[in-house]
């Protein structure tokens, strides 16, 4: 019960910045983050959301970390490395995005070391 | 190896280091510790040396070390050269810092917990850099244990030798020095093609792994001692942006194309410039900038290159990229450039 409270009060957030029209020219780029579940972790209802490219990839953590109740947490771009929180959104997309998202994995312990 | 890359990884900034006042206990207080702290290492590092030196006068708790400049909360994972590089107030030797073992600011730095931090953070660096190099990790994860460890140990110890060793198994190469290779080629005229000349003129010659510490001013200043201080991490965008080395009808890529190749928002004139290669530069990932540049550059900032900071050097701009990259490149296959730019508003002639 709990969980879905706790869902649905964090992927508010998100939809807030969803709302906001990607075609105008005066927006912020928006970018598509698809978080994948990876070993025990708990598989999100939503798994894909838009976030500003201005924001820190930080901002993808601590969404993580409300979502899921857990203050440790691994999280990866392309099941391959965990990105420096302070790294912009956009940065990782244009470098590590494909099919127009950008892959984040998230696991309650080391998945790749 | 080159001399230079020598000189890199033996390079080091002379730090002294205060212990922040409200963690003094006892009098007289301690004396400042005088550090060589290398240029490719990081801070946190530095706390098996400076922990005996404040110990017996740290008040009771437990130990989470961090730094400050000028009340500024120092990055533990930007390594300590592009740290100098980027905020020592010019003409400060030894660089003043402070070091505080309680209180740590949480809301401006992430969570460190001494050296496994730093590792952890180099080594996905390293994972990083490879992806953007060979568009995969594997190399890096699949690294054996001993390997990984006599890595980040040749890291730690600042040993060039047994890092080339254990580097070179990671293949991700030296980038192709076009410079080196045009001097050879007209002192050797050896017979056989250079075979990496394509029908074109255009060789790609990968991605290399770039951040970029961007620091922009609005008034002008002559002198390094005139230059505003940063006091802020607000002031400094953190740009990862990987660049490609294209050379175009022989001419070089110099550090000033890389530069303006990286922030195209402050260099737009560079994509109408080269009309030829704009679309596969833009393809895809900048798509919606591409499709309608007009409204994007009503009001077109104009930027000039104040100095770009290497290693502790300020090479001129028409030093051709590839020598950058291969001599003043961090040890997790980053090459970190600390660039000020002057911008004033302007608008554009469309």
């Amino acid at each position: 019960m709990n969980e879905k409270q706790g869902l649905s009060w964090s992927a508010s957030l998100f939809c807030e910045l969803r709302t906001m029209s990607t075609e105008s020219p005066s927006s912020v780029r928006k970018v598509v983050v698809h978080l994948r579940a990876t070993g025990d972790a708990p598989i999100l209802k939503q798994s894909k959301f838009k976030i500003a490219g201005t924001d820190k990839f930080a901002k993808v953590i601590d969404f993580l970390r409300r979502q899921l109740h857990r203050e440790t947490l691994f999280v990866y771009v392309n099941s391959a490395f965990s990105p420096n929180p302070d790294e912009l959104v956009i940065d990782l997309f244009n470098n590590f995005g494909f099919d127009g998202k950008l892959v984040v994995n998230y696991a309650c312990s080391m998945a790749w070391g | 190896m080159s001399e230079t890359q020598k000189n890199v990884w033996e390079g080091a900034v002379p730090l002294q280091i205060h212990l922040h006042e409200s963690e003094i206990t006892t009098l007289p207080p301690p004396p400042p510790a005088l550090v060589l702290a290398p240029r490719i290492g990081y801070l946190p590092l530095l706390i098996s040396l400076l922990k005996p030196h404040f110990s017996s006068t740290l008040p009771p708790g437990l130990d989470t070390v961090w730094f400050d400049y000028k009340g500024l909360p120092l990055k533990w994972y930007i390594p300590t050269g592009v740290l100098f590089d980027l905020l020592c107030v010019e003409p400060e030797r030894p660089w003043n810092l402070t070091v505080h073992f309680r209180g740590y600011p949480s809301n401006v730095l992430l969570p460190c917990e001494g050296e496994d931090s730093v590792k952890w953070s180099f080594i996905n660096s390293l994972k990083e850099a490879a992806y953007v190099i060979n568009g995969n990790s594997k190399n890096v994860m699949n690294m054996s244990q001993p390997d990984q460890v006599e890595l980040w140990g040749s890291v730690l110890n600042g040993n060039l030798e047994t890092y080339r060793r254990v580097a070179s198994k990671l293949k991700l190469g030296t980038f192709e020095d076009e410079y080196t290779e045009n001097v050879s080629s007209v002192l050797i005229k050896s017979p056989q093609s250079t075979g990496d000349t394509d029908v074109t003129g255009q060789v790609k010659t990968g991605r290399i792994p770039v951040r970029l510490y961007l620091w922009t001013v609005n008034e002008e200043f002559d002198d390094f001692e005139g230059a505003p201080q940063i006091d802020n991490w607000d002031k400094v965008s953190y740009i990862n942006r990987p660049v490609e080395i294209h050379k175009e009808d022989g001419k070089y890529f110099s550090l000033n194309d890389a530069v303006k190749r990286i922030l195209p928002e402050f260099f737009p004139e560079n994509f109408f410039v080269i009309e030829g290669d704009a679309n596969i530069n833009q393809s895809g990932e900048e798509g919606e900038r591409s499709s309608d540049p007009g409204s994007s550059f009503n009001a077109v900032e104009i930027a000039e290159i104040k100095f770009v900071r290497i290693q502790g050097i300020e090479p001129i701009l028409e030093i051709p990229f590839s020598w950058v990259v291969n001599n003043l490149m961090n040890p997790e296959y980053f090459l970190h450039m600390c660039v000020c730019l002057k911008v004033s508003k302007a608008n554009a002639v469309q």
